[in-house]
């Protein structure tokens, strides 16, 4: 067929097209961040130097990243597993209506994140909140001083409210993929629901599990607003502490910072890069 | 498959919708409650916090100063993102890795990382901690909500027909462009528009490191009332939930949202 769409002929100028959005990101994202890169391994002189990464063995940068690890691995497993059983739930619910009532529910609420949302969290579960009043009152059990939603354990439920629907918004398309005629053979065979699960249906699901799970902690590690809006300074977790180079408010020290980024980056790299894989596994029995 | 004891599974849903709905439903409530902090239910209504809200110097200045960034990153995003997403599909489609991976890297970068590497490399005067810095770190860090709504309707439409008919007819790329294909591909666009304008509306992280004091978005003004006054806090929290709500309402309604992967789900944490 004659096509008058030039692409094989005229590469170079068809490159050009994209060029001035190539720019863009270069100059606002990969230039700065290779910048970042190149400046942790960089002494005051420009030198090369590993000098950062041993400050940043300090003990307060040591606890930030192993915070910010514990709290986004406990929420991606909290929210992996609930999601799981809450997304089968509503998958399997009869109406339509309902479940696309609830879908449209977990896409509004992901992204009510940050600063509002940790506010609702201090409306409902602060020292006199509506629900540690009512836990007082009719359970005549003290949240506080145990629990507090200024503390690590405020952040995990927290964060569970945008880690939730996230993951039930990732799972349930992969319960969408699995085919009736997969149990209806398993049936004819003999196997029983618990084989059913354990030997078909989780092997199908484990790739799509994994993905959720590390982009859960992707989505938990990055996250800044909702912290800081809840503890301030009381929190002590990698991107806070990132943060805290910037606006000066504990000793200014910029190579630190770098490396802590570069730190922080490799992590999310990391769970990016599982998670592309996973997907990409998961998208075998998709359709 | 056997069914499940449904008991379980409305428990499960009921738990769900509660979680979901109950902080949302208290922020409203307490917005407008004279007193609840001692009370099961609020002592009074009111709404004084409202006016106090909206008295106060800095809200409209906070107000229009997020709108401003959150227009400019949908503006900017429309620009670079659209044109280059159709060229791709059409001209160069050995690009397309390369796009898929530019649109996923802003989920590896941090808010926070995003910001210190801006801010090291524009120090200088007249970018240094300017609205243009926060902006163009927003559409950074929202390019992929862009992107993938309008790359899916570019996929869903014949676009390689409609071209060469375009062209055929003697048509230039441009007048194709905003002609005939943003025609075709209008929910994408739009759902794109909405989800830009949405996550960076309630965006905190970037706009507190990169400008600060000097160019505070509404986000920033209600971080610093919660410390201060949590009536005021919880209804500037109220006017952020309710943009997030009509959005929301805005993109079911383009209808943008059934084939979304949910890696756009990831927003201004």
């Amino acid at each position: 067929m004659m096509s008058f769409v030039r692409a094989p002929r005229n590469k170079l100028s068809a490159w050009l097209g994209v060029a001035p959005f190539l720019v863009f990101c270069l100059a606002f994202e990969i230039v700065p961040v290779l910048l970042l890169l190149s400046g942790s391994f960089s002494d005051k002189n420009g030198a090369f130097s590993l000098g950062n990464y041993a400050k940043i063995s300090a003990p307060i940068y040591v606890r930030s990243f192993w915070n910010s690890i514990q709290i986004s691995a406990i929420t991606a497993i909290l929210g992996a597993i609930l999601g799981l059983l809450i997304g089968y739930a509503i998958f399997r619910l009869p109406s339509p209506r309902v479940r696309e009532a609830l879908i449209a529910l977990s896409d509004v609420t992901t992204n009510f994140a940050g600063a509002p949302l940790a506010f609702a969290f201090i409306v409902i579960l602060g020292s006199n909140g509506v629900v540690t009043l009512a836990f007082e009152k009719y359970l005549a059990l003290k949240l506080y001083p145990t629990f507090s939603i200024y503390s690590y354990s405020g952040l995990v439920l927290a964060y569970l409210y945008f880690q939730l629907p996230l993951m039930i918004l990732l799972i349930i398309p992969a319960f969408a993929g699995l085919r009736r005629e997969w149990w209806e053979s398993a049936h004819n065979l003999g196997a029983n629901t618990l084989q059913y699960w354990r030997r078909i249906a989780l092997p199908i699901l484990t790739p799509s599990l994994i993905a959720g799970l590390v982009l859960l902690f992707a989505n938990a590690f990055g996250a800044y607003a909702t912290a800081w809006t809840l503890g301030g300074s009381n929190i002590t977790l990698a991107t806070i502490q990132i943060a805290f180079t910037i606006t000066g408010e504990v000793l200014h020290d910029p190579g630190a910072g770098d490396a802590l980024a570069v730190v922080s980056l490799l992590i999310m790299g990391v769970c990016i890069a599982t998670y592309q894989f996973a997907n990409s596994r998961a998208r075998r029995w998709a359709r | 498959m056997k069914e499940r004891p449904p008991v379980l599974q409305s428990l499960l849903v009921a738990l769900f919708i509660t979680y979901m709905i109950v902080p949302i439903i208290a922020t409203y409530i307490f917005s407008i409650a004279t007193q609840w902090d001692i009370t099961l239910m609020p002592e009074g209504y009111t709404l004084e916090w409202y006016q106090t809200a909206f008295d106060h110097p800095y809200f409209s200045i906070t107000l229009t100063n997020s709108f401003i960034v959150s227009i400019a990153a949908v503006l900017v995003g429309l620009l670079f993102i659209v044109p280059t997403t159709y060229w791709v599909h059409t001209r160069v489609p050995a690009a397309k890795p390369l796009l898929d991976l530019l649109m996923i890297l802003p989920f590896g970068i941090p808010a926070v990382v995003l910001a210190l590497a801006l801010i090291r490399v524009y120090s200088f005067p007249p970018l240094a901690r300017s609205p243009f810095l926060l902006i163009s770190a927003c559409v950074i860090f929202s390019m992929p909500f862009m992107y993938r709504p309008v790359s899916n309707s570019l996929m869903a439409v014949d676009v390689h027909t409609l071209t060469e008919s375009a062209l055929s007819l003697g048509a230039n790329t441009l007048q194709i462009l905003i002609r005939v294909i943003a025609p075709n591909i209008m929910p994408g666009i739009l759902s794109g528009s909405l989800l830009v304008f949405a996550t960076v509306f309630a965006e905190f992280t970037l706009a507190n490191l990169i400008t600060g004091a000097s160019f505070k978005t509404f986000p920033l003004l209600l971080v610093e009332f919660t410390r201060r006054d949590g009536r005021i806090a919880a209804a500037l929290s109220v006017i952020s939930f309710t943009v997030a709500w009509l959005a929301s309402l805005a993109l079911l309604w383009v209808g943008g949202r059934g084939r979304k992967p949910t890696e756009e789900a990831l927003g201004a944490r």
